[in-house]
C-alpha cells in the first residue's frame, strides 16, 4: 500500500510542476522530492516494487504459476552444485522389507462368504466383459439388490463394487497410464521435498507472505485509525472506553492472544492469518491516532469546518485525516514488516497457510529440518527472499519516514 | 527436598541391605522423549512417556520376555503364569514373597513386602470414580461386582476399597484370584500392562492430591527409582538398592541377538545404576544432541531419518562410531477414516461405498512412504501389526493406489463434474471433503498429500485444522468427516486392534462411527474363540468387510529405529515394553566402541 | 504522587477485570474440552461426564467465572487438568529457568546497544553510521527462526562451542553452559532494534538545547556524552526496557523448545496444547498483571528522573 501511495505522488508530482500557478508544493510534493533525493530509499524503492511486481506477476499466473508440480527429483540439489552431488541422490527406498517382497497373494486363504453390497458392480468394472459406456452405471448401481452378481466374483463375493471394479480396470490400458513423468536431477535453485521447484516456490511464497503482510497492516492500521479516532477526537467516555479496551488489549500477552484469536478463527485460509494478525495488532497505532487527533482537533482549521457545519465523520475523516495520514502510512509500513516476520511464527505454531498455498513462512518451517540433513537450499532461498524484502520495506520506511516528517531526519526506529 | 530424603534412606540402605545390588552408580544412560511426560500414578497417566518411567518404577504381575518373539509374557512379580479356569473366567495368580516397596517415611514399619491385596487395589483404583482414570475400561465390565463397587462410589463419592468383591479375592497374604463375568483369554495380557502396576495404598492416600492420586511421588517395587523430576524437562531415576535383581539369562534363535546374548549371559542385573531422560521436542536438537553424544538411546523419528539411515541400515559414518541401531515395525497401524454417520462420506449405499474407495484409490501410500515418513514406514496390507498374535504376513490388500479406476467408478457411480472442473454429488449438489489433521508438520504433510488425491479424482478438498483435544472430542461424537488415526497395541492380540470398528464402541474408539452388522457379528464370535486358524478366520473375513465397505483406508506400520550409542551393551528395542534399562549394560570406557563423548560427528 | 498512585492503582480494577473476561470468553469458547483426552483411549460418556463434573466444566458459565475471580483473589488456580500438579508449583519452577536467561540477555542487551548507540550518535551521519544501521537493518530482517536453525548447527553442533540442548542443576552450570547459545542468539536479535531504537532516543537529547550549552561551557565532548546524554537518553531507555519485559517471558518459547530450557514459554505451549485452562489462565492472568503494574513503575520511574513529566 505504501508504494501505492508513493506511485500515486509520482503521478502527481509532475502536474505540480506544469501547473505555473500552483501556490505552494504541498506535503506530499515535498515528501516525494525528498525521497528521491534518499539514496538508499530510492533504491529500497526498487527493490520493493521488484517484489511487489513478482507478487502481482505471480498473483496473475504469468510466473511460477506450477509450483507445484513435481519437475525434479525428491530435494533436487540446486544446478550449481550439480557436480558435487552424486547422481543417484534419492537413495532407492526399499528398507529391505519382509512384508513386501512376496508376490501377491489371494487376498485371503479363507474362503469368504461376506456379501459385498457393491461387489456386481465392481467385478463388472474389472471384468470389463459386459456393456460399457454411460448406460452401464446408472443401470448398474442403483438396481442391483443387495444380492451380488455372485457368478463373476468368486473370491471377491465381499465387495459389494466388485462388478464395476472389473469393468473399470478392463476398460483401463490404454489412456490413463503410459505417461512417466521425466523428473529432473536436479534444478536452479534445488527441489523440496517433493521435488518442486524451491525457485518457484519461493516467487509464489512472495506473493502470500507480501499479501500477508500488506492485508494485515492495512487492517491493523485501519483498526488503530479508527478507534484512535474516535477515541482522541471524542474523548470524555469514549476515550475512557477505548483506553480501557487498549489497555486489557495489550496486557494479554501477546503469544497467548495470537493462539486464543487462531483458535477462533479455525484454519480457513489466508484471510485467517491476515485477521489474527490484523486483529492483534492494531494497538501500537491506537495509541500514536489518538495522540494526533487530540492534538489536531483543537487546531484552528478543525474549529472552521466546526462553523461550517461539518459533521463529526466529516471533520474525522475528511479534515483531520488528511494531515495525520503521513503517520498512518508509516505505521503500515512498519506493520508490514512486522507481519511478514510474524507470518514465519504463525507457521511454526501451525497457524500457517492452507495445504494448497506456500508463503515463506511454511518454506522455512518445512525447511526446519533439512539443514541438518544438508538441504539448505530451501532454508536460504525463503531466508534470502525475506530478509531482502524485509531489509528493502525498513529502510523504505526509514526514508519515508524522513521525507515525511524531516524534523526527524537520521533518526530510525521506534 | 524428597531427593534429600531419598539420599538419606538411600545411603542408610545400601549399610543393611542384604541385596548387594548390582546396579553401578557410575553407569549412567541417556534417553531422550520427544514430548513431555505428565506424571507417574499407573492408573493417573496414558501417555507413553510417562509409561516409560513408570514401568521402571512399578511392577506388574506379569512381564514379557526380553528377547522372545512375537512377544511371550512371563511372570515378573507373580511365581508363574496365572492359572486359567472355569472356561478363561478364573484367574489364579500367587506373588512371589519377599519382594520389598521402596523405603518411604509413609511406611510405619520399616520394610513393606508386596502382597496380593497391592495388585487387587490397583485394578479397583482404575474404576474408582475419583481418579477418573483413563484405563478404567481395561476392568470395566470385566470383574465380577467391581462395576457394581464403582456405580456405589458414584452414589455415595466414595469409592469402598475394603468391600469384599467375589471378582477380587486374596485368599491368603500371596493370592490373588480374579474371577471374570465372561470368558476372557486377554486378560493375561492386562496384567502385564502397567495400569495395574502395584501401588500400596497408604501411600497414595498419604500422597494423593484433590483426584486420588500420587502423582509425584511413585512408591514401587521396580528396579528403579524417582531421584529427579524437573517436570517437561529432565527426569532422572536411581537403582532401587532393594531390588532383588536377576540374572541376565535370555534366549532367542535370531542369529543377530548372539552378539548380544554373549555380551550379557549371566551378569547380575540391572546393572545401569543411573537413568536421565531429558525431553526435547524440537527434531533439530534432538539429533544434534545424539550426534553430539549427549544421549545414548534416541527414538529416530521420520524426519529425521535420511539423515542417519540409508535403506533401513545405519550410514556409514555412523556405523564406524560404534553407534548402533535397534530396529522393528511398531505393533500398531495408521489408517484413514471417514465418519460412516457423515451425511457425505458416510452411509453403507453403494455410491457412498464408491466415494469412499474411490479416495481409498486415489490416496498414494507409496509416496507417504517415500516421502512423510521418509522410509521409515511400509504399506499396511492387514488391520493387525507384525508382532501381534493374529497377523497375518502372507495377506495382501486388493487396495491400491489407482487414480484411473478410481475416477471411473466415480464416474459409474454419478458423480459428474461441473462447470468449475469439481465433481458433484450425484443429485447434483456440490460437494467438499473435509480432513481434519492437527496443526504440526506431520499433519501438514499429510494434508497435502490428501490434497494431490483428491485433486487427482476432481473432489474439492478443505483441511479443518484443529488441537488434538478438540478433534479428539468431535470424533467421539461423529463430528468430523475423515481423519487420519493411529493405533498402537496395549497388549500384543488382534483383539485389541479388530474392536476398533465394533458398532458398539461408536463414540469410544471406533473413530469411523461404523456400525456394520456383518462385522459386529463376526466380532462378536471372535471374542468367544481362543487365538488360533478359526480366530483368524474370522479376522479375515472382517477385513475383507473393511475393504469392500471402506471405512477406513489402512494407510502405513511404521518403523521404530532406536539409535544405541556404543557405551550401551545389550540393547535390543522390545515392542511391546517401553524402557529396557533393566536389561543393558554400559561398557567400561576402553571397551568397546570409543565413547562417543567428545567425538563430533561431521554428517555431509 | 501519592494520588496519582492510588489512581492508577485503582484503575487496575477494570482492566483487570477486563483481561479476566476476555481470557475466559476466549479460551472458553475454543480452548476445547479436555475431558475426551483425559478420559483415556476407550471412554463412555460416563466417565466423560464425570471428568467434566471433577474439573467444573459442566457448571454454567457465570459460576465458572466466579470461580476464575476467586481464584484470582487467592491467587490459588488449582491443580493443571493434564498432570494434577499445583499451577502455582508449574509456574515457580518454570520461572527460573526463563530469568537465567533473560535477566543477563536484558542486561547484556542493554549494555551492548547503549554503548554501541552512543557510539554511532557520536559520529552520526558518517558512513559508519549508516553502515552500523543498515546492518542493523539487515539482522532485523531475518527471521529468528532461522537464527535459531543455522545458530543451533554451526555453532552447538559443528563448531562445538556450546552444547547442543540442556539444562542442568546448577545455576552456574546452567547460565554458563546452557545458556550461553541462546543468550547470544536472544543478543543478536534483540540488539538490532535496540540499537535502532536507542540512537534515535540519543540522538533527541543531542539535539537538545543543554547540551549546546554544555559545548559552549566547554565541557569535553566525552563528558557531555557520557554523562549529560545518557543519563537523559536513560528515560525512555528504561521505561522502554521495562514496558517490554513481561512480554519477553513468553516470547521466549522458541528459544525455550529449541534449546530445551525448562522455562515459561515452553509451558505456555504445551499448555495450549493440552487444553490445559487452569495453567493459561494463571499465566495470562500473572503477565498481564506484571504488564501493568511495570507500565504503572515505567511511568513513576519517568517522573521520579525528569521532573518535567506531567503525570495526568
Amino acid at each position: 500500500m505504501a508504494t501505492h501511495a508513493a506511485a500515486l505522488n509520482e503521478r502527481r508530482a509532475p502536474t505540480a510542476r506544469e501547473v505555473p500557478h500552483a501556490v505552494s508544493p504541498g506535503l506530499w510534493t515535498l515528501a516525494w522530492r525528498r525521497l528521491r533525493a534518499d539514496r538508499v530509499g530510492m533504491v529500497s524503492l526498487v527493490i520493493v516494487a521488484a517484489f511487489i511486481v513478482m507478487m502481482i506477476l505471480s498473483a496473475s499466473g504469468l510466473i511460477a504459476a506450477d509450483w507445484n508440480r513435481e519437475v525434479g527429483i525428491n530435494y533436487a540439489p540446486p544446478s550449481f552444485l550439480a557436480g558435487d552431488v552424486p547422481a543417484g541422490a534419492p537413495a532407492a527406498p526399499g528398507a529391505s522389507t519382509p512384508l513386501a517382497t512376496e508376490s501377491a497373494q489371494p487376498a485371503s486363504q479363507y474362503k469368504s462368504n461376506i456379501v459385498d453390497p457393491i461387489g456386481d458392480v465392481i467385478a463388472k468394472l474389472k471384468g470389463g466383459k459386459s456393456e460399457k459406456g454411460e448406460s452401464q452405471p446408472g443401470a448398474a448401481a442403483p438396481a442391483s439388490s443387495s444380492a451380488p452378481a455372485a457368478a463373476e466374483s468368486s473370491d471377491e463375493s465381499v465387495d459389494p463394487l466388485a462388478a464395476v471394479m472389473a469393468d473399470i480396470r478392463a476398460g483401463k490400458g490404454v489412456g490413463a497410464e503410459a505417461k512417466p513423468v521425466e523428473r529432473k536431477a536436479t534444478l536452479p535453485f534445488g527441489g523440496d521435498k517433493w521435488g518442486r521447484d524451491v525457485l518457484k516456490k519461493t516467487i509464489k511464497g512472495s506473493e502470500t507472505s507480501i499479501f500477508v503482510g500488506l492485508a494485515a497492516a492495512a487492517l491493523a492500521t485501519f483498526l488503530g485509525t479508527v478507534f484512535g479516532a474516535l477515541a482522541g477526537y471524542f474523548g470524555k467516555w469514549v476515550d475512557d472506553a477505548f483506553n480501557w479496551f487498549y489497555s486489557v488489549f495489550s496486557s494479554i500477552p501477546y503469544l497467548l492472544l495470537i493462539l486464543a484469536v487462531a483458535a477462533v478463527l479455525q484454519q480457513k485460509g489466508i484471510m485467517t492469518i491476515v485477521l489474527i494478525l490484523g486483529l492483534t495488532g492494531w494497538a501500537g497505532t491506537f495509541r500514536l491516532m489518538r495522540a494526533e487527533y487530540l492534538k489536531h482537533k483543537a487546531r484552528e482549521y478543525v474549529q472552521a469546518a466546526d462553523a461550517i457545519g461539518a459533521s463529526s465523520t466529516r471533520r474525522m475523516f475528511i479534515h483531520i485525516f488528511p494531515n495525520v495520514s503521513h503517520v498512518v502510512l508509516v505505521q503500515m509500513s512498519i506493520y508490514t514488516v512486522g507481519f511478514i516476520k510474524a507470518e514465519v511464527i504463525l507457521s511454526f505454531l501451525g497457524f500457517g497457510v492452507p495445504v494448497d498455498v506456500v508463503s515463506w513462512g511454511s518454506m522455512l518451517n518445512e525447511a526446519q529440518n533439512e539443514l541438518i540433513l544438508g538441504k539448505w537450499w530451501q532454508l536460504v532461498a525463503a531466508g534470502t527472499a525475506m530478509a531482502v524484502l524485509v531489509t528493502a520495506f525498513s529502510l523504505f520506511t526509514d526514508a519515508l519516514r524522513d521525507a515525511l516528517d524531516p524534523k526527524l531526519k537520521g533518526r530510525v526506529g521506534a | 527436598m524428597r531427593g534429600w530424603i531419598a539420599i538419606v534412606f538411600s545411603a542408610a540402605l545400601v549399610c543393611v541391605s542384604p541385596h548387594a545390588p548390582a546396579a553401578d552408580m557410575t553407569k549412567v544412560v541417556r534417553q531422550v522423549f520427544p514430548a513431555a511426560e505428565t506424571g507417574f500414578d499407573p492408573a493417573g497417566v496414558q501417555d507413553l512417556y510417562s509409561a516409560t518411567i513408570e514401568q521402571a518404577l512399578f511392577e506388574t504381575l506379569l512381564t514379557y520376555d526380553y528377547l522372545a518373539r512375537p512377544s511371550k509374557l512371563v511372570p515378573l512379580t507373580a511365581e508363574s503364569l496365572p492359572a486359567i479356569t472355569d472356561n478363561g473366567k478364573t484367574y489364579t495368580l500367587h506373588v512371589k514373597k519377599g519382594i520389598y516397596f521402596i523405603d518411604d517415611p509413609v511406611f510405619k514399619v520399616r520394610k513393606r513386602e508386596l502382597t496380593a491385596a497391592d495388585y487387587a487395589y490397583s485394578l479397583k483404583r482404575l474404576i474408582d470414580p475419583k481418579i477418573r482414570s483413563p484405563w478404567a475400561w481395561l476392568v470395566e465390565g470385566k470383574i465380577v461386582g467391581l462395576d457394581e463397587l464403582a456405580g456405589q462410589a458414584k452414589k455415595t463419592g466414595k469409592f469402598d476399597y475394603d468391600a469384599k468383591i467375589p471378582g477380587l479375592e486374596t485368599p491368603d497374604r500371596y493370592t490373588l484370584v480374579i474371577r471374570l463375568k465372561d470368558t476372557d483369554y486377554n486378560l493375561s495380557y492386562i496384567l502385564a500392562h502397567e495400569p495395574t502396576s502395584a501401588v500400596a495404598r497408604e501411600v497414595i492416600e498419604a500422597y494423593a492430591d484433590t483426584a486420588g492420586r500420587a502423582m509425584a511421588n511413585p512408591v514401587g517395587t521396580g528396579a528403579y527409582r524417582l531421584q529427579q523430576w524437573v517436570r517437561s524437562s529432565r527426569v532422572v531415576l536411581e537403582a532401587n538398592p532393594g531390588y532383588r535383581g536377576f540374572t541376565w539369562d535370555f534366549t532367542s534363535s535370531d542369529p543377530a541377538d548372539q552378539k548380544l546374548i554373549a555380551e550379557m549371559k549371566g551378569k547380575k542385573m540391572p546393572q545401569v545404576g543411573r537413568v536421565e531422560v531429558s525431553i526435547i521436542e524440537e527434531d533439530q536438537a534432538r539429533l544434534l544432541a545424539f550426534q553430539s553424544g549427549e544421549l545414548d538411546l534416541m527414538d529416530l523419528g521420520g524426519p529425521l531419518a535420511p539423515n542417519v539411515l540409508d535403506a533401513g541400515k545405519l550410514k556409514p559414518e555412523f556405523a564406524k562410531k560404534g553407534i548402533k541401531l535397534s530396529r522393528i515395525i511398531d505393533p500398531a497401524i495408521i489408517y484413514h477414516y471417514w465418519n460412516l454417520q457423515d451425511p457425505i462420506v458416510g452411509g453403507m449405499s453403494k455410491d457412498k461405498i464408491a466415494l469412499r474407495r474411490a479416495m481409498a484409490m486415489a490416496y498414494n501410500v507409496d509416496e507417504e512412504v517415500k516421502v512423510v515418513r521418509n522410509d521409515q514406514a511400509i504399506e499396511a496390507q492387514y488391520p493387525i501389526p507384525p508382532g501381534v498374535v493374529g497377523y497375518d504376513a502372507s495377506y495382501r490388500s486388493p487396495v491400491e493406489h489407482d487414480v484411473a479406476t478410481a475416477n471411473k467408478l466415480l464416474d459409474a457411480f454419478g458423480y459428474k463434474k461441473g462447470a468449475d472442473g469439481w465433481r458433484n454429488l450425484p443429485d447434483g449438489k456440490p460437494f467438499t471433503i473435509r480432513y481434519a489433521s492437527r496443526p504440526d508438520s506431520l499433519g501438514r504433510q499429510q494434508d497435502e498429500l490428501w490434497k494431490k488425491a483428491l485433486d487427482s479424482i476432481g473432489i474439492r478438498m478443505e483441511v479443518q485444522k484443529d488441537k488434538f483435544p478438540e478433534l479428539l472430542k468431535l470424533e467421539r461424537q461423529c463430528k468430523l468427516m475423515m481423519r487420519t488415526a493411529s493405533w498402537i497395541a496395549d497388549w500384543p492380540d488382534a483383539e485389541n486392534f479388530m474392536q476398533l470398528l465394533y458398532g458398539p464402541n461408536t463414540g469410544q474408539n471406533n473413530n469411523a462411527c461404523a456400525r456394520i452388522p456383518e462385522y459386529d457379528k463376526l466380532y462378536e464370535q471372535s471374542l468367544r474363540i481362543p487365538p488360533g486358524p478359526a480366530r483368524d478366520k474370522l479376522y479375515h473375513e472382517m477385513t475383507k468387510i473393511i475393504e469392500a465397505y471402506a471405512p477406513w483406508r489402512l494407510d502405513v506400520l511404521t518403523y521404530r529405529n532406536m539409535l544405541v550409542s556404543p557405551r550401551v551393551e545389550g540393547y535390543r528395542k522390545h515392542p511391546i515394553l517401553h524402557n529396557e534399562w533393566a536389561y543393558i549394560d554400559i561398557a567400561p570406557k576402553g571397551r568397546g566402541a570409543a565413547p562417543a563423548t567428545g567425538s563430533r560427528g561431521t554428517p555431509d | 504522587m501519592t494520588a496519582y498512585i492510588v489512581r492508577r492503582l485503582w484503575q487496575m480494577i477494570p482492566t483487570m477485570l477486563g483481561v479476566v473476561v476476555l481470557v475466559f470468553v476466549l479460551f472458553n469458547w475454543v480452548g476445547g474440552d479436555p475431558a475426551y483426552v483425559l478420559a483415556g483411549k476407550i471412554s463412555n460418556q460416563e466417565q466423560i461426564d464425570n471428568i467434566r463434573r471433577q474439573l467444573g466444566v459442566d457448571q454454567p458459565y457465570y459460576v465458572q467465572l466466579g470461580i476464575f475471580l476467586k481464584q484470582i483473589v487467592t491467587a490459588d488456580f488449582g491443580a493443571s487438568w493434564s498432570t494434577n500438579e499445583r499451577v502455582s508449583h508449574i509456574l515457580l519452577t518454570r520461572l527460573g529457568p526463563s530469568l537465567t536467561v533473560l535477566v543477563p540477555l536484558t542486561i547484556l542487551s542493554t549494555l551492548i546497544s547503549i554503548g554501541l548507540a552512543l557510539a554511532v550518535a557520536y559520529v552520526r551521519g558518517s558512513l559508519t553510521d549508516r553502515l552500523v544501521m543498515i546492518v542493523c537493518t539487515v539482522g532485523l530482517s531475518i527471521s529468528i527462526l532461522v537464527y535459531i536453525i543455522v545458530f543451533q548447527y554451526v555453532f552447538a553442533y559443528k563448531l562445538g562451542w556450546f552444547p547442543v540442548q540442556g539444562w542442568g542443576d546448577g545455576f552456574a552450570q546452567n547460565l554458563f553452559v546452557y545458556a550461553s547459545l541462546p543468550i547470544l542468539i536472544g543478543l543478536v536479535v534483540s540488539i538490532a532494534p535496540d540499537l535502532r531504537l536507542y540512537r534515535t532516543f540519543v540522538l533527541d537529547e543531542i539535539n537538545q538545547d543543554y547540551v549546546r550549552t554544555a559545548r559552549a561551557k566547554g565541557l569535553s565532548e566525552n563528558r557531555i556524552m557520557w554523562i549529560h546524554v545518557l543519563r537523559n537518553a536513560s528515560i525512555p531507555i528504561i521505561t522502554n526496557l521495562m514496558a517490554g519485559l513481561p512480554g519477553l517471558l513468553l516470547g521466549s518459547f522458541l528459544i525455550e523448545r529449541f534449546f530445551s530450557i525448562p522455562g515459561i514459554g515452553r509451558e505456555v505451549i504445551l499448555a495450549v496444547e493440552r487444553s490445559d485452562f487452569p495453567v493459561i489462565k494463571a499465566i495470562t492472568v500473572y503477565v498481564a498483571f506484571a504488564t501493568i503494574l511495570t507500565n504503572l513503575l515505567a511511568d513513576l520511574t519517568y517522573k521520579a528522573v525528569d521532573p518535567r513529566v506531567q503525570l495526568k
